[in-house]
């Protein structure tokens, strides 16, 4: 079972060497409050940054970002004994960032921009030809390296950064709802009060764009190298 | 485009069936006649990324990708993108530079000594 992450290690300065030979969840009977109060100040410190830009990619707005990560950490320690430690902390505390997320834009409500879908009218522009097939000349080109390999690439994560903020907000956050937090179709229809057939179309031509993008961004140039 | 519903034969056509004889361009011209448009087979690879795809056109999706080995690299394309997208979250401090404050920091850390005290 893995109980690092990143270097970090929440059960560090737990002086009982004996509480080791237990599972999680019986450690964290024995841990203390003030080990616990420790563990969360690394976090912080460990994991504080990557929550915030994260939080930052997705909302926008420094203050809101700050707010989330906040509440994220404070729902950690109120939550730790749920910790099974299957997965990494980072893992864990980035559930519950994403939780944290839904609801900000649950609370939003927004209405969707019919200007967001016009932005992707052209998306197919030279990519079929006129009775339906790929122009082969403009098809998906072969990808490599492998996920596993890209990611471990800055560079990789910087492209899907700049990619994902080319798109329009509204269609961004419903790619990244359903991509990154893994929110079911229904409840993101409900959350951003769009039409089942609406949210499809959306998927389908921001997968699209992201795909193009991707191609011409990492694929063709930097991960080539 | 010619008259034909599926022409490609470029030379070099990876497809697994690309007009190379008289067999496979039968093959090939049925095969685009029965099976969904790559336009429209796109749209079904994205939705069932969401759904699960119905089995009768799962096996549409399998002949089709026979002849147009380009719909068969954006599928896995697809699950390339969702694959990384679910790791994004954990990679982010390398996707960005914005600045966590340290006195942000050290605001949440004196709201996690009052919560757990």
């Amino acid at each position: 079972m893995n109980f690092r992450a990143r270097g970090c290690n929440v059960y560090e300065g737990i002086s009982d060497v004996s509480i080791w030979k237990h599972k999680p969840a019986d450690e964290l009977r024995i841990m203390t409050k003030s080990t616990i109060q420790s563990a969360a100040e690394r976090w912080v410190d460990d994991h504080g940054e990557c929550l915030y830009r994260f939080a930052l990619i997705r909302v926008r707005k420094p203050e809101v970002a700050e707010d989330l990560v906040q509440e994220t950490f404070l729902a950690a320690v109120r939550g730790y004994e749920k910790f099974s430690g299957r997965s990494s902390e980072r893992t864990w505390l980035c559930g519950i960032l994403k939780h944290k997320i839904v609801d900000y834009f649950r609370k939003l409500r927004r209405e969707p921009s019919f200007t967001d879908l016009e932005f992707f009218s052209d998306e197919c522009l030279g990519k079929f030809v006129s009775i339906g097939f790929w122009n082969h000349e403009k098809g998906p080109k072969e990808w490599k390296p492998e996920p596993d390999e890209v990611m471990h690439r800055a560079e990789f994560w910087q492209t899907m950064r700049d990619c994902l903020s080319k798109l329009p907000q509204k269609v961004r956050d419903v790619f990244t709802m359903r991509e990154m937090d893994d929110v079911p179709s229904k409840e993101i229809c409900a959350i951003l009060s769009i039409s089942d057939s609406n949210l499809r179309v959306m998927l389908h031509r921001v997968r699209m764009a992201l795909r193009e993008c991707l191609e011409m961004n990492w694929f063709e140039t930097i991960g080539k190298s | 485009m010619p008259d034909e519903p599926y022409n490609p034969s470029p030379i070099g056509n990876p497809s697994v069936l690309a007009r190379r004889n008289w067999l496979q361009t039968k093959l090939v011209i049925f095969i685009g006649k029965h099976t969904p448009k790559c336009r429209e087979m796109v749209r079904i690879l994205s939705q069932s990324m969401d759904e699960p795809m119905p089995l009768m056109m799962r096996i549409k999706k399998r002949i089709h990708f026979l002849i147009c080995c380009w719909c068969q690299r954006y599928e896995e394309q697809l699950r390339y993108i969702h694959e990384t997208a679910r790791q994004f979250p954990e990679h982010a401090d390398e996707a960005s530079s914005a600045i966590f404050h340290s006195d942000t920091k050290e605001r949440i850390k004196r709201k996690l000594v009052e919560q757990a005290g």
